[in-house]
């Protein structure tokens, strides 16, 4: 929604205060996200983990692209090429993937995200970006930096497995029927006066 | 003559689908709750009591591919998962049924600390990837397939279920000296309005690397 706002580009104040809280919120592991270099990111690319060790999986995610929009990102930077970024799981987010290369050097890297597709003119060729940093596996610093853990439960579940199997269901009604089709036939027989 | 083995095998034939049909109905209408951890499959309530096994020196770290847990026939590919806008572990697509996930901002497994994975219990459909969790004993490996070509062999030392309303973040997420496991699923009671109250939860630690 604050893009929206954004867009719509009525008032300094509220850009101001957008282009400050989106790379606040594009670190969410205390990533010096405001050396980024000028102009900010409207918007922002969430990048996460931020903070990563090379050969590792970095997901990244904007809002910037506005519904149905997609987008390339650009992690040449720190030498993973170009990927693309598809609508996730809400239908303003965009999220892609790439791999740091295991042999990236320790440091802080822009990683860009271009908008395309259906987004709409106004977020066409729109630009935003996120820092990543690289550590290196040895260093003491990064061993002792806390990550975050999860909280709380896990919702992997809706009781689908509990109720009647609809397959085996279908299969007994089944047999029932060849059971009563054969039954009738013996007692037809039977009273026919045929000996079984 | 012909006609009494006709008889007799349309006599076998009715018998057989009559058997057959009732144990079908019954058991294709009856409930079925996934399996759920006995109390011989929890932590031993000393920690103190034994000393824990230090288990294999640790790998770099790697991201895992594959999860494969053969005494329940688990065989499964691993998506990255991160955090819900609550904190919680987030879940891979309920819709696709043997898929598992692992916490990508975390451990990886196999590297020192907790390596989290979890996948669901059932979908709409019915049972899923770790329907059988609550079934593993201790004692049982984990196999998770890493990218650097690497498996990590992880064994059982608990198995157990907690409820939702008291979930102990620290024991099930918090860090390990030694490089740990946990595969988390639904579990619990399970009531119609709320789900599954609950999760499985192992607890594993590396023990081989291949």
């Amino acid at each position: 929604m604050r893009n929206a706002r954004l867009l719509s580009g009525t008032a300094l104040a509220v850009a101001a205060a957008g282009a400050l809280a989106a790379p606040a919120s594009a670190s969410a592991s205390a990533t010096p996200a405001f050396a980024a270099p000028a102009p900010a990111p409207v918007g922002g690319l969430e990048i996460q983990p931020a903070t990563v060790m090379p050969g590792s999986a970095v997901t990244v995610h904007t809002t910037a692209c506005g519904s149905g929009g997609t987008a390339t990102g650009d992690a040449s930077a720190v030498g993973a090429g170009t990927f693309t970024l598809a609508p996730g799981a809400r239908p303003e987010d965009v999220t892609g993937r790439f791999e740091v290369p295991p042999s990236a050097q320790p440091g802080t890297y822009e990683i860009v995200a271009k908008c395309s597709g259906s987004g709409g003119a106004a977020v066409r060729n729109k630009q935003v970006a996120g820092d990543l940093v690289v550590t290196i596996t040895s260093t003491a610093a990064a061993a002792e930096q806390p990550r975050p853990h999860p909280r709380g439960h896990v919702k992997t579940g809706v009781g689908g497995a509990l109720g009647p199997d609809p397959v085996q269901t279908a299969a007994g009604v089944a047999a029932l029927a060849v059971a009563a089709a054969g039954g009738t036939w013996l007692l037809h027989r039977r009273a026919r006066g045929d000996r079984i | 003559m012909r006609k009494r083995t006709g008889n007799a095998v349309i006599a076998t034939v009715t018998a057989v689908a009559l058997c057959s049909g009732a144990w079908l109905l019954t058991s294709g209408t009856a409930s079925h709750p996934p399996p759920q951890p006995s109390s011989a499959q929890a932590a031993p309530t000393r920690p103190g009591a034994a000393r824990p096994d230090p288990g294999t020196a640790p790998l770099p770290p790697s991201p895992p591919d594959r999860v494969r847990i053969p005494a329940i026939g688990v065989d499964a590919p691993l998506m990255g998962l991160g955090l819900t806008r609550q904190g919680s572990l987030d879940v891979p697509p309920a819709g696709r049924k043997n898929l598992a996930g692992w916490y990508e901002a975390g451990t990886t497994p196999g590297e020192r600390g907790t390596a989290i994975v979890a996948g669901h219990v059932d979908n709409k459909e019915g049972p899923a990837v770790f329907y059988e969790l609550g079934a593993l004993r201790k004692g049982r490996t984990i196999e998770i397939e890493r990218r650097d070509g690497s498996v990590a062999v992880f064994t059982v030392h608990a198995n157990e279920v907690y409820d939702a309303k008291d979930f102990p973040d620290e024991k099930v997420y918090g860090a390990a000296p030694r490089p740990e496991l946990r595969v988390i699923t639904c579990g619990g009671k399970y009531s119609e309005r709320t789900g599954y109250q609950g999760n499985v939860v192992v607890f594993a630690h590396l023990t081989a690397v291949r």
